[in-house]
């Protein structure tokens, strides 16, 4: 399809779409979008989990899959309850994906829209980061039900996130929350450390009349569950920080079921 | 940005586009200004440029006579899509500039 003539499609089966985005790379889009989708999950919900950053896929090593056989695999795949689709699926993880942005906007879609999803009740879209391709491709064609902006707490990842909210606004996607992520640090003196500095993520909520989703710590046991495929909600379900993902994840059902912007009228020509 | 005006019903009337919005207004704007005011990349550049006094007409242009809307679809929260009678269907017009085209 040509990416300039893309329509708004409608995914029937699909209750809300959540996009988790941020500015910045590196501020751990990836570990709350899988996290989070496993504390939906965990409060009782079907969930889809999308990865829509196709140079850098996260969601297969996350889950513990690698690449299938595209002609013998059916998608989206299933691990620990979820749907999941991505880029890395197809894929060897050695190979760069090395595409130009119309092609990167038609995989998206491609994964939005001819991936046989079923009845899910959240799909949450991992964004890659930025305010390219991908992500306008999502907000024009996709029916979001919002964005979550996640952001690291010092400046220089706060002045993208705000770039990131600047988009979502432009295009009327409403934005969730903000969440801080790596906020801070408990160490074993039970002192808590602001490694990179505090009180950014709820700078930027206030600044932009957004809810303030909460502060993630850093905890060492989140990378290593997230590099052995088994998510640290799943892994360890009763550490702090797999309880701020299962507050999340009630603020996000509770934040789905108000009454969001109506659908834009058709017209009548 | 919660408080802006939506629209809620938008027809085809006359020359252009009446649109009933969400704060009780109601407006229309004419076809002729919609196409001109393109907010296509394509457009706004040719926009900028001074006007060339010899332009030809394509012969879809010619053809075509005055603006008629094709389609006009929704695009996400934001805008409407409008695929015109000469063949251009680039543009995207966000909510608030068909609000600033049209005359009450």
């Amino acid at each position: 399809m040509n990416p300039a003539q893309q329509q708004k499609m409608s995914l029937p089966g699909i209750q809300h779409v959540i996009a988790v985005a941020s500015g910045k790379g590196g501020v751990g889009k990836s570990t709350v979008a899988a996290n989070l989708a496993l504390a939906l999950h965990a409060a009782g919900k079907k969930v889809g989990l999308m990865d829509a950053d196709i140079y850098g896929p996260s969601v297969p090593i996350m889950f513990g899959l690698g690449q299938v056989n595209p002609q013998t695999t059916p998608f989206p795949l299933h691990k620990h309850g979820i749907a999941l689709m991505s880029m890395g699926f197809m894929v060897d993880p050695n190979q760069a994906v090395i595409w130009r942005g119309p092609k990167v906007a038609q995989a998206v879609q491609a994964f939005l829209g001819q991936v046989p999803w079923g009845e899910l009740d959240f799909l949450v879209i991992d964004l890659p980061p930025g305010t390219g391709d991908a992500q306008l491709t999502l907000s024009q064609s996709a029916p979001l039900t919002g964005a979550i902006i996640v952001t690291t707490p010092q400046d220089v990842s706060l002045i993208d996130a705000r770039k990131g909210v600047k988009m979502f606004q432009e295009v009327k996607v409403p934005v969730i929350g903000v969440i801080e992520n790596m906020s801070y640090f408990t160490g074993d003196d039970g002192k808590r450390y602001e490694i990179f500095r505090s009180g950014g993520g709820a700078k930027l909520a206030a600044e932009i009349g957004v809810p303030f989703l909460g502060d993630l710590p850093i905890d060492p046991r989140v990378a290593e569950c997230g590099d052995t495929g088994e998510p640290i909600v799943r892994k360890y379900p009763d550490s702090p920080v797999a309880k701020s993902y299962l507050k999340l994840a009630a603020t996000v059902i509770a934040e789905a079921g108000k009454p969001t912007s109506a659908p834009l009228p058709e017209v009548q020509l | 940005m919660a408080d802006e005006a939506k629209p809620l019903a938008l027809k085809r009337a006359g020359d252009g586009l009446t649109i009933d919005w969400s704060d009780g207004a109601k407006t229309h704007v004419a076809w002729r200004v919609l196409r001109k005011n393109c907010p296509c990349a394509t457009c706004i550049e040719e926009r900028a440029k001074p006007p060339d006094p010899f332009r030809v007409l394509t012969p879809q242009e010619a053809a075509a006579g005055p603006p008629e809307p094709v389609s006009m679809k929704p695009v996400g929260h934001y805008a409407y899509q409008i695929a015109w009678n000469d063949g251009h269907a680039t543009g995207i017009y966000p909510v608030e500039l068909l609000r600033k085209l049209a005359t009450p």
